[in-house]
């Protein structure tokens, strides 16, 4: 195992972990969320990992939400990540409840009803001319901003992991609004970027980072068939380490196998314990949620 | 005709913009800055030339000191696409990188944040940056999750965090490229700034910009990082659906100097843009730089003979210099 694929990342993860328990983005920094969670993901049952949910712990703000470092200062989408560690650690107290209500309550600007009035005087004059559905609410990197692919998919997984706990009309509606949005952002290609189809008229293209991470999020839902097939060839021609991660991840919380292509550990702290969870024995199934 | 949601809050905001400027009439136009500003005007028909010599006459012809100081870099790095030229080239890159150092700059280091991709050092691998920039993984900072601290007042916001790479640095440098923008009209070193915002903090892409208002977001950070130079990558710029769908324009142009907007009002007059009508150069015009054509020193080449006329997409027709 210590010198495996996984292995060479698990140690790595360790040699990185900031004595506050946290993880940077690189190796010698601050402590962040998002590289902590996804660490933390990765050495699950570990004693690095419990040292990390006390530090995780302690960011949580008195809204529910999580901020995305000790130094800024506002609830932030990577709040989503915490719900689904809290649920992955079998933790569903008020953190993990406070931190579902938070995620219940953000929702992208876009779908602020005053916004929204302005959007269907706009339309009925035939002002405005849109194709995106805003009718259907995702989530935010940040409140009062727009929601967006990456966002929103996280939000799915979390939301999805708390179903069981918290049977609410209101979380299954977000659920389904929340895929429905996804879907409705996809790329003409079939994958999808960060959350725009078009700019000025012209067709954007999709991404696979962000193709990988829509697909955790949509996981179990019908008609992903070919959206695999397209995330198979994204990951055989991807230059990109982060891409190829979330891309395994997706294949395997879909019931895919991917043996993941042995490389040099990465110096991005965040891209190794990606890497880590989509190893073929690696925690790849705390991201899958049940059918 | 059929306005993109954008346009029509834009619009709207216009709208009551003009009200309340006709209501405030005192606060019209801001009293003159004193002076003049130079601006460097390189030609260079292609990457392969001298690069680092033109910077460097560039630098010294804008009178700029940069002996011990702590220089970042910051080229224009947004997403890839081998078919046309979104990014600032590497050549630029190297070449500032070398002249700054030859220049005596106590420490040169290359940083950016992308608006849209999360793996900034793939994208730089594509860009050829990691390839062919000597030392790459010790110099280059992804500023979108660098470390960061607050920064107070930004614009209607208490603050903004922004990354310490940036906010240590003595020096700015602004290596951004000539493009056309389907929003903000022309993107050029002050709009560049944009990736000087942590994705880490505000997301892929950087909303919160959009929310605070693009023209005063750019307006705003040039504010901050005042401390700055800029050198614009006209050799290959972009015209049309910029800043990524667009297509090539060879202006043949490197444009310098420490005023950023008579820098870019400058591009903007090689690119056929009238600065005048550009909404954020409007804003920054006399509280952050001049952009009067007659006030802007202008070195190295003469502007006459370098206009070449980017195309505009039709909601920015009404920008055409006459």
């Amino acid at each position: 195992m210590a010198g495996s694929y996984l292995g060479t990342r698990l140690n790595a993860l360790r040699k990185a972990q900031n004595l506050d328990g946290g993880w940077p983005y690189f190796a010698g920094k601050q402590s962040w969320l998002e590289p902590t969670l996804y660490a933390a993901l990765a050495l699950h049952g570990e004693p690095e990992a419990d040292m990390a949910w006390a530090l995780v712990s302690s960011w949580q703000q008195k809204d529910g939400g999580w901020r995305p470092s000790a130094e800024v200062g506002f609830p932030h989408a990577t709040t989503a990540l915490a719900v689904t560690v809290a649920a992955a650690r079998g933790e569903f107290g008020s953190p993990f409840q406070n931190g579902v209500h938070w995620l219940l309550s953000a929702v992208g600007a876009e779908a602020q009803l005053y916004r929204r009035a302005i959007l269907a005087v706009g339309s009925a004059f035939g002002l405005v001319e849109d194709q995106r559905d805003y009718s259907l609410k995702g989530w935010p990197w940040k409140l009062d901003t727009a929601s967006w692919v990456e966002p929103t998919s996280h939000a799915l997984v979390a939301l999805k992991k708390a179903a069981p706990k918290i049977p609410s009309k209101d979380l299954r509606e977000r659920v389904r609004l929340g895929e429905e949005m996804l879907l409705n952002v996809r790329c003409t290609d079939g994958g999808w970027n960060y959350g725009n189809r078009t700019a000025r008229g012209d067709e954007l293209v999709s991404y696979p980072e962000t193709t990988g991470i829509a697909l955790v999020g949509l996981q179990g839902h019908a008609e992903l068939g070919p959206v695999l097939d397209l995330a198979g060839k994204m990951l055989r021609e991807t230059a990109s380490p982060m891409a190829r991660a979330w891309l395994t991840i997706a294949m395997q919380v879909n019931g895919i196998f991917v043996e993941p292509k042995d490389t040099k550990v990465s110096a991005d702290v965040l891209i190794t314990a990606l890497e880590a969870l989509g190893a073929t024995d690696g925690n790849h199934a705390l991201l899958k949620v049940a059918a | 005709m059929k306005l993109k949601r954008r346009d029509f809050f834009t619009m709207a905001g216009t709208v009551g913009l003009a009200g309340y400027a006709a209501w405030d009439t005192h606060k019209a136009a801001p009293p003159k800055r004193p002076g003049t500003s130079a601006v460097a005007v390189m030609k260079a028909a292609s990457y392969t030339v001298d690069l680092a010599g033109k910077i460097t006459a560039g630098i010294r012809a804008c009178g700029l000191e940069v002996r011990g100081q702590r220089v970042l870099l910051k080229p224009n790095l947004v997403e890839f696409d081998p078919n046309t030229c979104i990014n600032t080239n590497v050549a630029v890159i190297a070449a500032a990188y070398e002249a700054f150092l030859k220049l005596g700059a106590a420490d040169v280091q290359i940083g950016e944040g992308p608006g849209h991709r999360r793996d900034t050092i793939a994208l730089a691998e594509l860009a050829r940056y990691r390839g062919e920039l000597e030392k790459f993984d010790s110099i280059f900072v992804d500023l979108n999750r660098d470390d960061v601290s607050p920064v107070m007042n930004f614009s209607d916001r208490d603050r903004i965090y922004l990354p310490n790479t940036a906010l240590r640095a003595d020096l700015v440098v602004s290596l951004a490229k000539m493009k056309t923008h389907h929003w903000a009209g022309a993107t050029l070193s002050m709009k560049n700034f944009f990736g000087l915002v942590p994705g880490a903090v505000y997301g892929w892409p950087k909303n919160e910009l959009h929310q605070v208002g693009i023209p005063e977001s750019i307006v705003e950070l040039t504010r901050i990082f005042h401390r700055s130079f800029a050198i614009v990558d006209g050799i290959m710029g972009m015209e049309g659906n910029g800043p990524i769908q667009g297509t090539p324009k060879q202006a043949g142009v490197l444009v310098m100097g420490s005023d950023l907007p008579a820098v870019d009002a400058t591009c903007c007059r090689i690119m056929g843009i009238d600065p005048n009508k550009v909404e954020y150069l409007q804003m920054a015009s006399e509280k952050l730089g001049i952009t009067e054509e007659a006030r802007i020193e202008q070195r190295g080449e003469k502007l006459a003979g370098l206009r070449t006329d980017f195309q505009l997409v039709k909601q920015f027709s009404g920008l055409r210099l006459a």
